[in-house]
């Protein structure tokens, strides 16, 4: 057992609202007795196997399924079949700010978003809460404030600090990498390679090439639902580019 | 075939111990969003039951003289309707008002309605304590016989939880049924013998109220508070009755609605 993630022929589908029913009015009006419901395929036979310390981006145009996937092996959406194996914590970030609340101060929004990221521990806590504030260069002042008299770069470091310091088995991230300013950026790509050195598995998703090939060794293209190419992130960025 | 795994190796209570703390974070989210940012904090969630208590008491103690104890009568059905209405009005809408996190963390769904059910429970537990004390000086016996409230606050509380579960799971896909319900929601409530007495409904509509379930809940919880004895083992049949075809419904519907979920919110 070298892998850590392990799809294989896995294939996962939407419910598509057929005619266009969103409400208990519009279902007593078409009298639709048929199921108003529709399968829609978003993700065709995937094959994957990650290892563990494996960085892998994953690239595509929008509305490919490349969510859709990082939310298959998190366990969030179930597959119509094939087979998911998963064999370590999972760290997701798979969109910014889920779960902060704008009126609790920025103590208590970290202390929710540690309890969501599985990181909250009670012998560790002020510890932690220390190394999130730090990093997020948030004064304390400013985190006793609530969370709606931020700026949008201050909500994002503060959601993103949550997840980065800690030292994540499996980390996922969703298009969020760019956040803050460019001081704030730079070191948040220092502390994914400390994270990736000390034998985290990433799994990576990005508009950018540039971003991929800077960080992952390895990349996966993927378009209308179908993998097309796995290898080399460098051989991966150039088949995305070439989609368009 | 579909075939999921999730193989953790490493200590698996880790993960119900995870679970357990997101559970008490979000029940103390709520309870802090409910009452942090209002001048009287809790004290709001006492106001409305008082309201509504000035004013039965102001008009319709006149009309009921048939009633011993007006006051304890009406308020004693009251603080379990409201317990009703704000559970299950927060049950309504907990898929779509946490999307977000549905979406983004592998979480259970039903920790949602579990979390905002606890809140709900523990605010309205701490709004019986003064009641209680009104109610005592309304003429409330304070007897043993007053522990029976226990099995019957967690019996209501599982038959609100299944009516939410209901409610919640398809509001998801048909985004009226929380409209709908806060319109049915007052119907209900002058459906139910809180301010008035069952024996005053003419015969021939008699049959309305009972096919209301509430009707049976507010029947236990007055043989405890307001005749300070134990429930009638008649409407605890019934209310266990009540109760477990509305969570064998709650579960068959969740459970069917459950996988589209992500696709719906």
């Amino acid at each position: 057992m070298d892998y850590v993630i392990k799809l294989k022929d896995v294939s996962v589908s939407y419910l598509q609202n057929r005619k266009g029913l969103h409400s208990v009015k519009d279902f007593v009006l078409k009298a639709s007795f048929i199921s108003p419901f529709q399968k829609h395929r978003v993700l065709h036979h995937i094959d994957l196997e990650v290892k563990r310390g494996d960085s892998v981006g994953i690239l595509g145009p929008n509305g490919t399924g490349k969510s859709t996937l990082l939310r298959t092996i998190a366990g969030i959406i179930k597959p119509d079949e094939g087979l998911v194996d998963v064999r370590v914590q999972i760290s997701p970030l798979l969109s910014l700010g889920a779960g902060i609340e704008l009126e609790l101060s920025g103590y208590e929004n970290m202390k929710i978003a540690l309890a969501l990221t599985g990181n909250y521990n009670k012998s560790t806590r002020a510890e932690m809460i220390e190394k999130v504030s730090d990093f997020a260069e948030l004064t304390k002042e400013q985190l006793k404030m609530p969370a709606k008299m931020y700026s949008t770069g201050m909500l994002a470091r503060l959601a993103f600090s949550s997840v980065m310091t800690a030292q994540p088995e499996l980390l996922m991230i969703d298009e969020v990498l760019a956040v803050g300013d460019r001081g704030f950026q730079k070191k948040c790509k220092n502390r994914l390679h400390e994270i990736l050195e000390n034998g985290a598995t990433l799994l990576f998703i990005s508009h950018s090439p540039e971003e991929v090939k800077d960080i992952c060794k390895r990349g996966i293209c993927i378009n209308e639902g179908i993998k097309i190419y796995d290898g080399s992130s460098k051989k991966a960025a150039d088949v995305y580019s070439k989609l368009f | 075939m579909f075939k999921i795994c999730f193989n953790l190796p490493k200590k698996p209570v880790m993960h119900a111990k995870r679970r357990y703390i997101i559970i008490l974070f979000l029940i103390y989210k709520n309870l802090q969003l409910k009452y942090k940012h209002s001048v009287l904090g809790f004290f709001w969630s006492l106001l409305h039951p008082f309201l509504y208590l000035l004013i039965f008491l102001m008009i319709f103690s006149a009309a009921f003289p048939a009633i011993q104890n007006y006051p304890l009568y009406v308020l004693s059905g009251l603080v379990f309707w409201i317990y009703f209405t704000n559970a299950t009005m927060q049950l309504s809408i907990v898929f779509i008002k946490n999307a977000h996190l549905i979406k983004s963390f592998n979480i259970p769904n039903t920790i949602y309605p579990i979390t905002d059910l606890g809140s709900e429970l523990v605010s309205f537990l701490l709004g019986l304590i003064p009641f209680m004390i009104i109610m005592y000086f309304m003429g409330l016996k304070m007897s043993l016989n007053l522990l029976y409230l226990i099995p019957v606050i967690i019996l209501f509380s599982v038959f609100i939880f299944s009516v939410g579960l209901i409610l919640g799971s398809l509001n998801v896909f048909l985004r009226d049924v929380g409209i709908l319900w806060s319109t049915i929601n007052p119907a209900l409530f002058y459906l139910s013998p809180i301010a008035y007495s069952f024996k005053i409904v003419p015969e021939r509509f008699k049959f309305i109220v009972k096919y209301n379930p509430l009707y049976h809940f507010l029947e236990i919880v007055r043989n405890v508070l307001y005749e300070g004895q134990a429930p009638s083992a008649h409407y605890v049949g019934r209310c266990l009755m009540i109760t477990s075809v509305a969570a064998v419904m709650a579960f068959i519907i969740y459970r069917k609605t459950r996988n589209g979920f992500i696709s719906n919110l």
